[in-house]
């Protein structure tokens, strides 16, 4: 047919073409709309995560008193107003850290109980000489560091977190000194510490 | 009856042609016959049906948020009319599932039946694999229980590990930073849409293609030839059937899936391990110290699955084809090694001695049996919470635990009272409820404020013992500051001129004791003795009596308790007040503050003021802490009628 095709007949082939191109073009683009919007925003809710920043708590802990300066680890639960999607629950316990007071030192050191292996809870028998992971079992001196150094299958030593003493007084004219850590979540299984976002 | 239907049959045909479609699902070849070996595909669809059924059923019970996935859970096993069993056999099908992938992927790999041209059914074949281990590992956390919880914790921070994208895709899964509501809703979304779904569709392409190449026939010559319906299909029901007797069996020898106590982000669980079929990733971690970490839980298990993947192409060759089949056994040895050497680890202690060589795995061993025990302790605790009168408040289970002075007492004690006291059943030494320290430096409070336990702190065998004022550096006895207490009790029946008089005064001297021991118990109005409080009134009264003066004619040096202590009035004399003995309220001011004048007051040589302060900010025990504290030391808590945690 090709061969006797007249002007005409081109020109009604190329506007056909055409009307193909476009059909075709159109029908892609409007299908791919109609299904991608919905997914967009599905995928766009989905990760509203990523969008929310984290919050490092400064967490009031104990009071100094009740951490005696034997350099012994006492074990305090952390404490925060925490909101988990539509609930906020006040004073939440999220976590646990170790306060630690040698003779003499006016501040405890403060080491959180997650593992810095995998985020298991790191456990402390009292009277014990040190910590032990209940699931991979690394094991911890009572300053933190690896018994085992590099050879220990967690790969850093127990996280340190920042320690501030705060002085308060009551009504009655008697005061305290508090203990307050800053509550610092670290990725696990690195060699440093990296914060979570 | 035939004709009718029949002719609805033959309606339904013209328009939609099922009589070939039905025709061609039946009438399969089997070349060489039907076999038990080639069994197990259809298991594994007839397991995956089990748990679309059952899983449909268990989702119209089940309700993701972190105050209701325990709660719905709980309630779909304790209180919905065979829910047990429903749960078991989701659970245990889910099991099931892996062994029969395991043997099927076993098969097709030593049959060779991955060659061309069934390279893609295979490589289909480990994407369903993978499909099926993701609705294990998304289905383990959906109870919200501290074993699912705590493992799962464990597996997603291990997945954040992964290079790179690691921390965001662990973010995305959990929805958020840290565990919550959408963590929950995403996991079930995942486990009971997306992923059952996927599985649907690629298991529709595996069976399509299955029939496309028929069957792989281990020996063609076996047998004549033979019909999938119903020779085979025969051999595929039993075998399908075998698969759930199996699975019913272990559901009612365990009573159903485990439920453990509700998760508690801030308390460990030290006992928390994957589901059995991934212990060996589990157990592998531990050969990679340090920041190695990544080839065990990442690098590795990843390269081991791209050689499956590669599995046709590899096996072209025979040579090829005996690396496959040497692969796979290596790592399904492998595997088998590991979860074996991880039970090893885990339950030592239960079949070994402590020795010097092996002490530091025996222990760890015994704190993780410890851990367990004290789990299912606290599981079977928190349902009979649930199940008492009270139910589930709004807020969910967890404050039913929170809030439960069984639970938190012994708790909260050791943290703040076990350093100085002991709380020691001495009938039952050996109870796991017993808190025992081997020097203590205060009186042992098991049983506080009931009548045994006075009885006990007045008879002069008893008073002087560890247990009472005998403590170490006691001031109440021996060159003590303040040994009037004890003196009195162990002096109020010697009349030393006298034997005579002392075998008759002894006698009369106990029986007083009896009596104020009962009066002064009765002060406490312990739950535990509320009815012979009721039925000893007489008793009661005349203890009263005694104490308010009666007892100086009884004794031998004329002295009675109200001669020390204040009861009936108030007085300011630097002894506790016995007026409500160790009931709540006198329990709570005594341990807020020792030195008050209502007890000690500057005789308190040793007991810390744990709440002296108006100002909360200023103390150290809050009042919640300390009424669950008090609660517990005087058995006031909710005991279900059965009474099984009445130890």
């Amino acid at each position: 047919m090709a061969d006797s095709a007249s002007p005409q007949d081109t020109d009604t082939a190329a506007a056909d073409d055409r009307r193909r191109f476009f059909a075709v073009v159109t029908s892609i683009l409007a299908g791919a709309l109609a299904t991608l919007t919905p997914l967009a925003a599905g995928v766009a809710t989905f990760c509203s995560p990523l969008f929310r920043k984290h919050k490092h708590h400064q967490v009031r802990i104990a009071l100094l008193s009740q951490v005696p300066d034997d350099g012994l680890p006492r074990y305090f639960p952390v404490s925060v107003d925490r909101q988990d999607a539509w609930n906020r629950y006040p004073r939440q316990r999220v976590g646990a850290v170790y306060l630690i007071r040698q003779s003499g030192v006016a501040e405890p050191i403060a080491l959180t109980a997650k593992c810095p292996h995998a985020g298991c809870f790191i456990g402390y028998t009292p009277g014990g000489d040190g910590f032990k992971c209940p699931c991979h079992t690394s094991e911890f001196k009572l300053d933190g560091a690896r018994v085992h150094g590099d050879a220990e299958v967690a790969p850093r030593d127990m996280d340190r977190l920042p320690v501030e003493l705060r002085q308060i007084s009551g009504a009655d004219g008697a005061s305290a000194i508090e203990v307050w850590v800053e509550y610092i979540d670290f990725q696990t299984g690195h060699r440093e510490q990296i914060r979570t976002a | 009856m035939s004709g009718p239907l029949q002719n609805v049959i033959a309606w339904l045909d013209d328009r939609t042609g099922v009589r070939a479609i039905v025709h061609e699902a039946l009438y399969e070849r089997v070349p060489g016959g039907a076999r038990w070996r080639y069994v197990w595909g259809s298991t594994l669809v007839v397991a995956f049906a089990t748990q679309a059924i059952t899983g449909v059923f268990l989702w119209m019970a089940y309700s993701p948020s972190t105050q209701t996935a325990w709660e719905s859970v709980y309630y779909i096993h304790h209180e919905m009319a065979g829910g047990w069993l429903l749960r078991g056999i989701h659970h245990f099908m889910a099991h099931a599932m892996v062994v029969l992938l395991a043997i099927h992927l076993l098969q097709v790999v030593i049959d060779g039946a991955y060659r061309a041209p069934r390279e893609l059914n295979f490589v289909l074949g480990l994407v369903l694999m993978l499909i099926v281990l993701g609705l294990s590992l998304t289905g383990y956390l959906l109870p919200w229980d501290q074993k699912g919880y705590w493992a799962t914790k464990v597996s997603t921070e291990l997945a954040s590990q992964a290079p790179i994208a690691g921390p965001t895709l662990k973010n995305l899964a959990i929805g958020g930073t840290e565990y919550g509501h959408h963590t929950l809703t995403r996991f079930f979304a995942l486990h009971a849409g997306v992923l059952p779904a996927l599985l649907v569709l690629v298991l529709v392409l595996h069976v399509a293609l299955f029939r496309r190449h028929g069957l792989h026939p281990r020996d063609p010559h076996h047998a004549p030839d033979a019909m999938f319906w119903p020779d085979q299909l025969l051999k595929d029901s039993v075998a399908a059937l075998a698969v759930l007797a199996v699975v019913l069996a272990l559901t009612i020898y365990y009573g159903g899936a485990e439920l453990t106590a509700p998760a508690d982000s801030a308390n460990p669980y030290a006992a928390a391990r994957p589901e059995t079929y991934f212990l060996f990733l589990f157990q592998f971690l531990k050969w990679f110290p340090g920041e190695l970490e990544v080839w065990g839980a990442i690098v590795i298990p990843t390269i081991a699955l791209a050689l499956l993947f590669l599995m046709p192409w590899i096996g072209r060759s025979r040579g090829g084809h005996l690396f496959n089949v040497a692969l796979l056994f290596c790592l399904l040895g492998g595997a088998a090694l590991l979860t074996a050497q991880a039970l090893n680890d885990d339950y030592l202690a239960k079949w070994t001695d402590r020795t010097e060589e092996n002490a530091a795995a025996y222990d760890a061993s015994a704190a993780f049996l410890a851990a367990k025990r004290e789990a299912a302790h606290e599981a079977e605790r928190v349902i009979d919470l649930a199940q008492s009168p009270a139910k589930i408040p709004a807020a969910g289970a967890l404050t039913l635990m929170h809030d439960d002075p069984y639970l938190q007492g012994p708790k909260l004690f050791v943290q703040h009272c076990a350093s100085c006291h002991n709380y020691l059943d001495r009938e039952h030494p050996d109870a796991t409820a017993n808190i025992v320290s081997a020097a203590p430096t205060a009186p042992n409070l098991f049983g506080v404020g009931s009548r045994k336990w006075l009885t006990g702190l007045l008879d002069p065998e008893q008073v002087a013992t560890v247990h009472y004022f005998g403590y170490r550096g006691s001031p109440f006895v021996g060159d003590g500051e303040n040994t009037d207490m004890v003196d009195f009790v162990q002096e109020a029946a010697s009349y030393e001129d006298d034997e005579e008089m002392d075998a008759d005064a002894k006698w009369q001297v106990q029986a007083a004791f009896e009596k104020i021991a009962a009066a002064l118990s009765a002060e406490a109005q312990l739950p535990e003795q509320v009815e012979i409080d009721r039925r000893d009134q007489e008793m009661i009264a005349a203890g009263q009596a005694l104490m308010e003066g009666g007892l100086a004619e009884v004794v031998s040096n004329g002295m009675s308790c109200t001669d020390c202590h204040s009861f009936g009035e108030m007085q300011d004399i630097g002894s506790p007040v016995l007026d409500g003995y160790m009931s709540r309220q006198w329990l709570m001011d005594f341990i807020r503050n020792p030195a008050d004048e209502r007890f000690y007051g500057e005789k308190n040589d040793r007991m810390p003021a744990f709440a002296p302060h108006d100002d909360r900010r200023l103390n150290q025990l809050d009042e919640k802490s300390l009424s669950l504290i008090v609660d517990w030391l005087r058995g006031d808590w909710y005991r279900p009628n059965n009474a099984s945690t009445s130890d």
